[in-house]
């Protein structure tokens, strides 16, 4: 902590993780109060105790574990099959003005198209099981990798690549000793929003196409009026996104050690 | 590599095209540099000397006349060449030793050589204590001591210095100056610095010359007969610099007259800034 701590509350000399903590426990506290006084009808915020005992439920039972990890995987595969195409596209168009004019027009249209409104065609194309999920997923993350990948290749100064010039880098060596370490904040942000997207995309396509998945858990638990087990999965959604987040920054400042050390 | 290091530049024109027309930045200049000399070139901003360097560092190859190294031609870039800018230019995900290292990419030699190379020449800096730290973590004047360490690495031929310590505070910029001397007495490479700065020019030359800009020519040439060490206040040191600051000033004084208000100049001097400024 900093040592201007004189006239802070006495809560900022938590650790930085703890600080965290503050609103999701206020909040927390806002809605068992609600619940308590009976502000909203439990049929549509039920209490926390009761969120609590669905997920325990949903734990003791296993379903939660197989439907998150059906949930991951989907979103594991098709991020990476998504990224990995962005981070091509982007390196590709980033390198090259010539693939840019060819490629960025109908880049950039295909980007406009929301990834939900992919969901109709992909459905007719390639019906509704997993090669659906997947592609949908792979959209999300492929378009902000691709385009932060290209933005980040061309903000590499030149005056980096005059040096590789001077020791006779080959275009190779000078991709990879120079212009990707370069580019890698900018191209880790398209990273972690593309991970982002994807497990949004993930959840929303399995709200409208799955039988199974954390998305499922929540269209099922509305349907059957089981507010808890919906509250209860959009909280496991939320904090699974967090983590993969997490995981992602965590991949960054390990790449990224130079600018800490 | 055969390092004798013997520079020689031949009528070298070199044009810019600026806005859709020329600009002559350079115009027939000669030079040539004898093995293990140390030769400054002063000249005001905009006489084409950093373009010089870039032309003989093979970065820039569109230009007339001969530019050879040992009999070799310039035509890119090159190892037997060393360049260091005016900005240090260290990648900043790379540690110093790394950074180093960097400059033996393409050299050929075995591992064991290169980390024997790069430890070597990170000594020569002075900076061994540093060799695993990134470049934020060094003072202005310890990263152009890298630069110089990376420039070295390959053991070039010629070593070519564009203003390195022009943008260090005064005192840096002596301790570096008594650095590269050093370095030069012990390595014996042939040395081609560019500066703006008088002083630095005659401190460390043995030779210097001065430019004249627009385009850019050599105006004239100085021998520094002092022997090492030198000391920055003996009389004839001030007594070169005061002549190339003579030679120097007579080169910018032909161009002082660009505001309007001047008084009217002379006809050659008023053609001059036609062809200089009119097409820009």
């Amino acid at each position: 902590m900093r040592a201007a701590a004189a006239a802070a509350p006495p809560w900022a000399s938590l650790p930085r993780g703890g600080i965290a903590f503050l609103f999701p426990l206020a909040l927390l506290a806002l809605w068992s109060v609600s619940a308590r006084l009976g502000w909203l009808p439990p049929q549509i915020l039920p209490a926390p105790s009761e969120v609590g005992s669905a997920l325990w439920d949903l734990a003791v039972t296993g379903e939660l574990a197989s439907n998150t990890g059906i949930s991951l995987l989907r979103v594991v595969e098709g991020f990476a099959a998504g990224s990995a195409l962005g981070l091509l596209l982007g390196i590709a168009m980033g390198l090259s003005r010539t693939t840019e004019d060819y490629v960025k027009p109908l880049f950039t249209a295909f980007a406009q198209v929301p990834t939900l409104g992919w969901i109709p065609f992909l459905m007719l194309l390639v019906g509704i099981g997993e090669p659906l999920k997947v592609l949908v997923i792979a959209k999300a993350a492929f378009v902000p990798v691709a385009l932060n990948t290209f933005a980040g290749i061309r903000a590499v100064p030149p005056i980096y690549a005059e040096v590789g010039a001077l020791f006779r880098f080959s275009r190779w060596q000078l991709l990879q000793k120079v212009v990707l370490p370069a580019a890698v904040p900018p191209i880790f942000t398209g990273l972690r929003y593309g991970l982002t997207h994807a497990w949004n995309a993930l959840v929303a396509v399995e709200l409208l196409a799955s039988a199974e998945g954390l998305g499922y858990l929540l269209v099922w638990g509305r349907q059957m009026f089981w507010l808890d087990t919906m509250m209860g999965a959009m909280i496991v959604i939320g904090i699974v996104g967090f983590a993969l987040d997490r995981i992602m920054a965590a991949a960054e400042q390990r790449l990224q050690r130079w600018r800490l050390a | 590599m055969a390092r004798q290091g013997e520079l020689r530049v031949e009528d070298v024109s070199k044009r810019f095209r600026v806005n859709g027309s020329d600009l002559l930045v350079l115009d027939s200049v000669d030079l040539s540099v004898a093995p293990g000399e140390f030769l400054t070139i002063v000249g005001a901003s905009g006489c084409g000397k950093s373009t010089l360097l870039r032309l003989i560092a093979g970065l820039d190859t569109d230009f007339r006349g001969g530019i050879a190294l040992d009999g070799k031609r310039v035509t890119e870039p090159g190892l037997e060449r060393g360049l260091v800018f005016q900005e240090p230019r260290l990648f900043p995900w790379l540690t110093v030793a790394q950074n180093v290292a960097l400059g033996l990419l393409n050299a050929g030699l075995s591992k064991a050589a290169k980390r024997r190379a790069v430890l070597d020449h990170i000594a020569l800096i002075g900076l061994s204590a540093f060799q695993d730290a990134y470049p934020h973590q060094l003072s202005g004047g310890m990263a152009q001591r890298v630069a110089i360490a990376r420039g070295l690495v390959n053991r070039p031929g010629v070593l070519l210095l564009d203003e390195p310590f022009g943008a260090l505070d005064a005192l840096t910029r002596a301790r570096l100056q008594d650095e590269l001397q050093r370095i030069w007495a012990a390595e014996r490479i042939t040395m081609l610095l560019v500066t703006h700065d008088v002083e630095e020019a005659v401190y460390l030359g043995d030779r210097v010359v001065v430019m004249a800009p627009r385009p850019g020519r050599i105006a004239a040439s100085f021998d520094v007969a002092q022997s090492w060490p030198r000391d920055r206040t003996s009389a004839s040191l001030a007594g070169v610099r005061s002549s190339v600051m003579t030679a120097l000033e007579a080169t910018i004084a032909a161009q002082v007259f660009d505001t309007p208000r001047a008084a009217p100049r002379p006809m050659a001097a008023a053609r001059d800034f036609a062809t200089a400024d009119g097409r820009v």
